[in-house]
């Protein structure tokens, strides 16, 4: 019998073998593109099919996590990062926009487009000339019919964009090959939003007519077919293809022949053959393979920057603290409908309680600027959103932090006390306790969060920290079922500061039951609701300042929500043990330009792909 | 064998039950958590939005696209019919790629790197358990403990451990991933090797901490085989003590094998840490983020490979048992 049992034994270890061969086997299903995709993808001096070679090949992390979902810019859920992500300043390897937002300047360069978009005199109509060298990867030109064609398509199968997008955009239009006029949605005459008009142009993908007509024919117009459609075989006119996509990493192969070489655009190649992606569980994998030099440009928060900065071969944008440039700031809302936060006195002594030099210091580990070194508004910290507000105007409402006495007065004031000697105070009888929330996990914001809390308890008011799983809390947030909750508005864009003032303040939210955009809070404001109304149409700069500075002083007066810190819209390190030139503060591109922050993909930040060198060589 | 057959149709009926029981509960316990799945897809689809009706629409498009509009038993009707024809539906975090190609896909890198750690671990915590037992000595006063502390080990910590030292300070073997961070996956030896190389860290993790739990219930086990009666009586017949032990061993593995069942039955959500830490592809971490991201057909279809695996490896440890152990056989049959 034993022998039997040695056999029984003896199987299942043969079955264990069998199976860790079947890994190897495995590997078969990964989908490699390129050999089919065009003739330019094959090349004599990487003939290695098993890797890509560590000096063609850059490598990046904390963009791409779990395995892609399609290649479609009309799906809302591709979870391509590298591939498809459309956003004010898209990422522009594949598929490629009419232009690029640079937010240093907070303006937009041309790319598939040549020269400016010209506004005709009543801001009606925008016109756009497209670049003759612009080509896709078939060889065909782009033209004003693929540039027509895409918003056709996205408002006839309503992708997010198209439903976004109709709200602004009458309709697009190829005036000849060459020629793409845009026609503003109007009311009462007038352009309803130019600036969402103006947004539409860095942010959106130009999809090739003749492909797109192709996935129209093979999903017979169904729209849910079409944003569902994988779109595997792209046809897109970027400088990289796909070529491995699989649940450990993503790879781009340069487009040898890609258009942009001509002298119109970048007039080279990018730099890297071949763009990597491996895919961490989490930031501490990513950061161990960050420092290995297994990863080349990291967009992952990292604590110890200061650290590994010392080490020589890891830098930053900016060479020291804050080491980035803060597009953005994660804030914390208030929900005016819970009593007691229904009074400013209440959101205000919280706001100015709040240590925010020891949330920069120990929850962003220095990573941002503070607010005694960039004033708070509604501004982020980039030098054209600066421009557009009077920091004077509005010293007597900032503050700076970690005023418990000042709080304390103030709720003294407000007749807000402590009646019953518990430590905490009432309003109209009621102890005032809340929550503060965010996702469980994010644990600069959970830090964030609890220096919130303990600023609350010092001045006596009750806060619990309370870190649901994120789909908890983005319902909590969506449906207005919390009383402090943490979250991002919008970060730079040609938009931008409108459509941030817009997710701050603006009323025209109230009205919608679930809604994940803005003002999460309630706030309602009239003054507001009209300055946000004339800003998208006004040009004249002086004018442009005169409400941005009023918008800024009424947001820290009524404070429906106050930042916490400064923060990058991308965290940019890199690692230069391969690859060095990287874009840091001042780095220009060829044309003089000045190159953002932005991981060398988005927006202008793809100049970076172009300027970067091996350390040891070319 | 008119036994067997009475024993063993007995044995699949409640088997059938418990499976329906659990289909059940697969389906309705991840529906009944707190959380609305689309307002995470929905989230990510706003930023950047401005017009309310916009994302309203989103958000309702992809509730009709869910089907979580529809009333729970039409939902549960559905699932049934379309996981009959072996379809789990579309997940909803990774829409619309659908769950047995998410599956399909993982599985495999979590079974190559549970089963052969698993059985190795059970084969050498149960030969560390025979022999503390038997031999005593240095096994029973030091390898055991040592390995007794180890399991006591939460996964993490040995994972870490590991990481940090043969991977970081000592650079042995790579911190993460499944092959190479420059491969191109392919068949070539290169690649295999790679594979093979990355895979030793996460496999011992497991081991390791699979030796010592095994190990003591072995050596329980065998210290009391070893002071049965049948063992002294076949002693005082001069029956030579290789081939007691033979027997001693043989009727302590029975409730080791019922072990060795249970945990391959729950390899597929067993393997999570092992796989976060190491960035090791699998289905640990789709498991994870569906559960957080509320990806109920995900969920549902992961809990179904499990409650099956568990159910199959069960029902195969009662068939063995009633030809390893013909006491079970004789009980059953009465």
């Amino acid at each position: 019998m034993s022998n039997r049992l040695k056999k029984i034994c003896v199987f299942l270890v043969a079955i264990a073998m069998l199976a860790s061969l079947a890994i190897g086997c495995n590997k078969t299903e990964t989908t490699t593109k390129g050999e089919n995709a065009g003739k330019d993808t094959t090349s004599s001096d990487t003939a290695d099919k098993d890797s890509t070679p560590r000096n063609e090949t850059l490598y990046f992390n904390g963009q791409q996590w779990g395995a892609i979902n399609d290649w479609n810019p009309l799906s809302s859920n591709s979870n391509n990062a590298l591939g498809v992500t459309q956003k004010d300043s898209s990422r522009t390897l594949t598929y490629e926009t009419l232009y690029m937002y640079n937010m240093l300047d907070g303006k937009m360069y041309p790319l598939l487009a040549s020269g400016d978009p010209v506004w005709n005199d009543n801001q009606t109509t925008l016109t756009i000339k497209i670049n003759p060298d612009a080509k896709w990867w078939d060889g065909t030109p782009v033209t004003a019919d693929d540039v027509a064609y895409t918003w056709d398509v996205n408002v006839k199968y309503e992708s997010a964009a198209g439903a976004d997008y109709s709200n602004y955009i009458d309709s697009i239009k190829a005036q000849d090959a060459s020629t793409v006029v845009i026609s503003a949605k109007l009311k009462d005459g007038k352009t309803i939003n130019p600036l969402k008009v103006l947004e539409y142009i860095p942010r959106q993908f130009v999809m090739q007519k003749a492909y797109l007509q192709k996935v129209e024919q093979r999903n017979g117009n169904d729209a849910t077919k079409m944003k569902t459609d994988k779109m595997d075989d792209l046809v897109a006119s970027g400088p990289y293809k796909p070529y491995v996509a699989n649940d450990q990493k993503v790879v781009f192969q340069r487009v040898d022949d890609y258009w942009g070489k001509a002298a119109s655009m970048w007039g080279k190649l990018p730099v890297p053959k071949y763009i990597a992606h491996n895919m961490y569980k989490d930031n501490a994998a990513g950061d161990v393979a960050f420092k290995a030099g297994e990863v080349d440009v990291s967009q992952q928060f990292i604590s110890d920057v200061p650290s590994m900065i010392a080490g020589g071969k890891i830098s930053t944008y900016l060479p020291e603290a804050p080491y980035n440039l803060g597009a953005t700031m994660p804030t914390a809302w208030f929900n005016l409908e819970k009593p007691g936060l229904d009074q400013v006195a209440v959101r205000k002594a919280i706001a100015i309680a709040t240590d925010y030099d020891q949330i920069i210091k120990t929850a962003m580990s220095g990573q941002s600027a503070s607010f005694k070194d960039v004033p708070r508004s509604i501004m982020n910290t980039t030098p054209g959103e600066q421009a557009l507000v009077d920091q004077a105007a509005l010293k007597t409402v900032q503050w700076t932090g970690n005023d418990v006495e000042g709080a304390k007065k103030l709720l003294d004031q407000a007749g807000i006390k402590d009646t019953d000697n518990d430590g905490i105070r009432e309003y109209k009888g009621q102890k005032l306790s809340f929550k503060a929330e965010c996702p469980s996990g994010w644990s600069d914001w959970n830090a964030s969060l609890e220096i919130v809390a303990a600023a609350g308890k010092a001045i006596g008011i009750d806060i619990q920290t309370y870190f649901p799983d994120a789909n908890t809390f983005y319902d909590d947030l969506s449906n207005q079922n919390f009383d402090i909750a943490m979250w991002s508005p919008s970060a730079a864009g040609i938009s931008n500061p409108w459509t941030r003032a817009f997710q701050l303040m603006s009323s025209s939210y109230n009205s919608v039951k679930t809604q994940m955009i803005g003002n999460f809070g309630g706030y309602s404001n009239p003054t507001v609701d009209k300055l946000l109304a004339e800003i998208p149409a006004t040009t004249d700069q002086a004018k442009l300042k005169a409400a941005y500075t009023e918008l800024s002083k009424i947001y820290l007066t009524d404070v429906p929500s106050f930042s916490l810190m400064y923060r990058p819209e991308l965290f940019y390190t890199v690692n230069e043990s391969v690859w060095t030139n990287f874009p840091q503060q001042g780095s220009k591109s060829e044309k003089g330009i000045e190159i953002p922050p932005y991981d060398l993909t988005d927006g202008y930040g793809i100049a970076g792909l172009y300027t970067i060198k091996l350390v040891n060589g070319k | 064998m008119k036994g067997y057959k009475k024993y063993y149709t007995k044995k699949i009926i409640w088997y059938v039950i418990t499976l329906v029981i659990a289909v059940i509960l697969n389906f309705l316990l991840p529906r009944l958590m707190p959380g609305d799945p689309v307002s995470a897809i929905a989230a990510r689809t706003a930023v950047g939005m401005t017009s309310q009706t916009a994302i309203q629409k989103v958000y309702e498009d992809y509730v009709k696209a869910f089907g979580i509009d529809k009333p729970i038993y039409v939902q549960f009707f559905n699932y049934i019919t379309n996981a009959l024809k072996g379809n789990f539906g579309v997940s909803f975090i990774y829409y619309p790629r659908t769950v047995s190609d998410i599956l399909a896909r993982s599985i495999w890198w979590t079974v190559c790197l549970q089963l052969p750690a698993i059985i190795v671990g059970w084969l050498l915590g149960n030969i560390l358990g025979a022999v503390a037992a038997y031999i005593k000595g240095a096994w029973d006063k030091a390898v055991l403990p040592v390995f007794l502390f180890l399991s006591n080990m939460p996964a993490f910590g040995m994972a870490i451990i590991l990481q940090f030292f043969f991977a970081v300070y000592l650079k042995w073997f790579p911190a993460s991933l499944g092959y190479g961070y420059d491969m191109i996956p392919n068949l070539s030896l290169k690649f295999i090797g790679s594979i093979i190389y990355h895979y030793q860290l996460p496999f011992w993790s497991i081991v390791l901490i699979t030796i010592g739990g095994q190990a003591i219930g072995m050596r329980s086990m065998s210290i009391y085989e070893l002071n049965a009666d049948y063992v002294k009586y076949s002693r005082f017949l001069g029956i030579k003590d290789r081939k007691i032990v033979k027997y001693v061993f043989r009727n302590a593995m029975l409730p080791q094998i019922t072990g060795l069942a249970l945990s391959l039955g729950t390899m597929v959500g067993g393997a999570l840490v092992a796989e976060m830490i190491f960035s090791y592809p699998g289905l640990g971490t789709t498991l994870l983020s569906a559960i957080t991201g509320r990806d109920y057909p995900v969920i549902s279809a992961c809990t179904l490979i499990i409650t099956i695996m568990v159910l199959i490896a069960n029902l195969i440890v009662e068939i063995l048992y009633g030809f390893i152990d013909p006491r079970i056989k004789a009980a059953q049959q009465e």
